[in-house]
């Protein structure tokens, strides 16, 4: 069995964000808890998906876990090294193994710089080579990602948005990480070009034994590349198992209303999207008390109610229904 | 079809010069559509194949140089067809080499004009859009619900400030904005992207138009809410009957939603035709790049298997420097022998191959 290379433990993240100018002298602060105690693990070569809508907390993890924000509690060791409480060397040169692909295409690629530049300043950040090393390392990168030389001469902007990305991995390549943290990597893109980073990024994961932590709202992506899936609402990880099992045998009501609302699965099965609650926008201030999730669960409102579901003292924490098949709900549905 | 169809799209050409490369960029390059009153078009195709160009075009809202440089673009209102693109050959001047356009001279000032004279009462009261970022889109300075009755005061005969404001609450209401009345008074930024792209639907469709453009209306959207979106979208078709243009890469909301469906390529119209033909017919009656589009998505097979999706090779159209044949040669896999050279040389025109089924490709012409 490989051995697990990044363990995450109860980890929380809180913002808090200032309102109005004179603030700081009427200490009203706004507390967000974008991440709000999240435990999980990576076994090596192995692709964790983790879903859930917009503002759910997925990239603030994705840059938790690499230290590029500092939690506020909690633990993450990667390679049994807590990373959380590192002195900022240390993690620099930690971060040679372990890196983002982010999400903005362009915003993650300098436009100043050409390709040729970018890909130098990946190879040589943590690794002194003589120029004809880093010229060779170049090519091989381009040859990784699949992109012909005459790209190296040309700017990003002059790049189609399959082609940035295929630089976003490179990049990622050349400093020689084997965690890669890869936020919404598909989401800007074609169904056609879709494909194309997709099919990369497994033949990638086989070739060089890469772990990847896959940051996604598009469901039928995640189900295809990841061997687990984490799926998170309101900051916390309402249900985890194998991608097959949560695709297909949801238990938390939250999941299976992301499944059953995906526009192809309707097509062919015509089915109508479950309809829900209060189907309002969530909202972090909101007091809350026990499950969170239960303003919009359909089957809080057709148990009627009950008061196990709003008892502040009794959120529900993740238990096990076997085959490593997790659930945050006191009604898991069959 | 025996009635005339709604808006009627022919030969649009619509380039943009690039001073860095010193050439122009054929976004939309002779493109072909018609829809019918009632029907939803739906048009697919990948980035920078022209969809959003040719919907801007229609609208009149293309600023840069030259912009739309020929073609026609009927629009029937009040059982009239009137082309808003009149006297356009008046403004421009082609010069051609070897039957490629290679030169562009415009009259842009004056062409603006006439322009917005033809447009004046047709965009925003006849044709109503559906903008691709409705964060974007929508003016952050102004609430919410000023900014629909602001389009209700202009285009619909409820004059009055009050009356103006019960109606955008009766469109926000509409499109299912819970609490509408408090939502009005909010400013785009206090409202989620499913809700911006509600109250855009809402101030589309506040001014009562006969044909509903809606570029892209899903995408940026997470799941669920894409799904409520796709399900407003279809109720309002049903009910309101609203004839719709619908641009999307998501193949599976224009399944949904569409009666006929085009789908576009390097700039050009390579398929039209039903929608239920042309999405889930056999391969053998498409287009190779309709057919390679749809194999790329994934499907419950590439999910259970863990097989690798089946990516079109090659890279995407130069839109400068396009090919003097086909536009997909390059990236084709059912070139034959036979065809080959035709292929190559020219470029096939759209010819119905079955009623209703047009299709730009050599394969089906003998």
């Amino acid at each position: 069995m490989p051995k697990s290379l990044l363990e995450v433990f109860d980890l929380k993240k809180h913002f808090t964000q200032r309102r109005g100018l004179f603030s700081s002298l009427t200490a009203e602060e706004r507390f967000i808890p974008a991440v709000d105690g999240v435990s999980f693990y990576l076994k090596e070569n192995e692709t964790v998906g983790l879903v859930g809508e917009s503002g759910c907390g997925k990239t603030t993890i994705g840059r938790t876990i690499l230290g590029l924000t500092r939690a506020t509690s909690g633990k993450v060791l990667f390679d049994r090294k807590d990373i959380t409480c590192m002195p900022a060397e240390e993690l620099r040169l930690l971060r040679s193994q372990m890196q983002m692909i982010f999400q903005d295409l362009d915003a993650g690629l300098n436009p100043k710089m050409r390709i040729r530049e970018i890909l130098k300043e990946a190879i040589t950040v943590h690794h002194r080579f003589s120029d004809a090393e880093v010229e060779r390392k170049t090519r091989e990168l381009l040859d990784q990602v699949n992109l012909k030389s005459n790209k190296l001469s040309q700017f990003p902007h002059e790049l189609s948005g399959g082609e940035k990305r295929r630089i976003g991995i490179a990049r990622v390549l050349g400093v020689g990480a084997r965690f890669i943290v890869a936020d919404e990597p598909t989401s800007a893109l074609d169904v056609s070009i879709q494909a194309q980073v997709v099919n990369l990024l497994r033949d990638l994961q086989q070739q060089l034994g890469l772990t990847f932590l896959f940051i996604s709202h598009d469901l039928q992506v995640v189900e295809l590349v990841s061997h687990k899936v984490a799926v998170m609402y309101l900051g916390k990880i309402v249900e985890m198992g194998l991608a097959e099992r949560i695709a297909s045998k949801a238990s938390h009501p939250y999941t299976h209303i992301l499944w059953s609302s995906l526009v192809e699965k309707q097509n062919r099965e015509a089915v109508q999207a479950p309809t829900t609650g209060a189907w309002g926008v969530h909202d972090f201030e909101r007091p809350l008390h026990g499950c969170r999730f239960a303003p919009r669960c359909p089957v809080y409102h057709a148990q009627g109610r009950p008061a196990i579901c709003t008892d502040p003292a009794s959120e529900p924490e993740l238990r096990d229904l076997g085959d490593g098949h997790y659930v945050a709900c006191h009604f898991p549905l069959g | 079809m025996t009635s005339t169809p709604l808006l009627n799209i022919e030969g649009l050409r619509t380039y943009f010069y690039s001073r860095s490369k010193q050439a122009f960029i054929r976004s939309v390059d002779n493109v072909s559509l018609a829809i019918a009153r009632g029907e939803t078009l739906g048009v697919v195709g990948e980035s920078g194949s022209g969809k959003s160009v040719t919907a801007l075009s229609v609208m009149g809202l293309i600023t840069a140089a030259p912009g739309v440089i020929s073609g026609r673009i009927e629009f029937t209102s009040g059982g009239v067809a009137r082309n808003l693109l009149e006297n356009l050959d008046r403004y421009v001047q082609l010069t051609e080499e070897h039957g490629r356009i290679m030169g562009v001279a415009k009259d842009a000032a004056g062409w603006r004009k006439n322009a917005e004279h033809l447009l004046g009462r047709v965009r925003g009261k006849e044709i109503g859009m559906i903008f691709q970022n409705p964060k974007a889109a929508l003016n952050p300075f102004t609430t919410v619900g000023k900014q629909i009755a602001e389009v209700v005061q202009l285009h619909t005969s409820h004059k009055g400030v009050g009356e103006a404001r019960e109606r955008a609450i009766h469109w926000l209401e509409r499109v299912k904005i819970d609490s509408p009345r408090l939502r009005y008074d909010n400013h785009p930024f206090g409202l989620s992207g499913g809700m911006c792209q509600r109250a855009m639907i809402a101030m589309a469709l506040s001014s009562e138009p006969s044909l509903l453009i809606a570029d892209e209306p899903t995408t940026g959207l997470d799941a669920t809410i894409q799904s409520k979106i796709v399900d407003l979208l279809a109720e309002l078709k049903q009910d309101i009957g609203i004839t719709t243009m619908l641009i999307s890469h998501d193949i599976s909301v224009i399944k949904r939603l569409s009666d006929r469906v085009a789908v576009m390529y390097g700039g050009t119209v390579v398929e039209n035709g039903p929608a239920a033909e042309i999405l889930a017919g056999d391969a053998a009656s498409r287009h190779p790049y309709t057919a390679a589009l749809l194999a790329s998505i994934p499907n419950e097979t590439h999910v259970r298997e863990k097989t690798p999706l089946l990516a079109i090779e090659g890279e995407v159209l130069d839109t400068i420097n396009t090919p003097a044949g086909c536009r997909f040669y390059a990236r084709c896999n059912r070139v034959t022998d036979k065809i080959r050279q035709q292929c190559e040389r020219c470029e096939p025109d759209l010819r119905e191959i079955e009623p209703g089924h047009r299709v730009r490709c050599w394969l089906y012409f003998d």
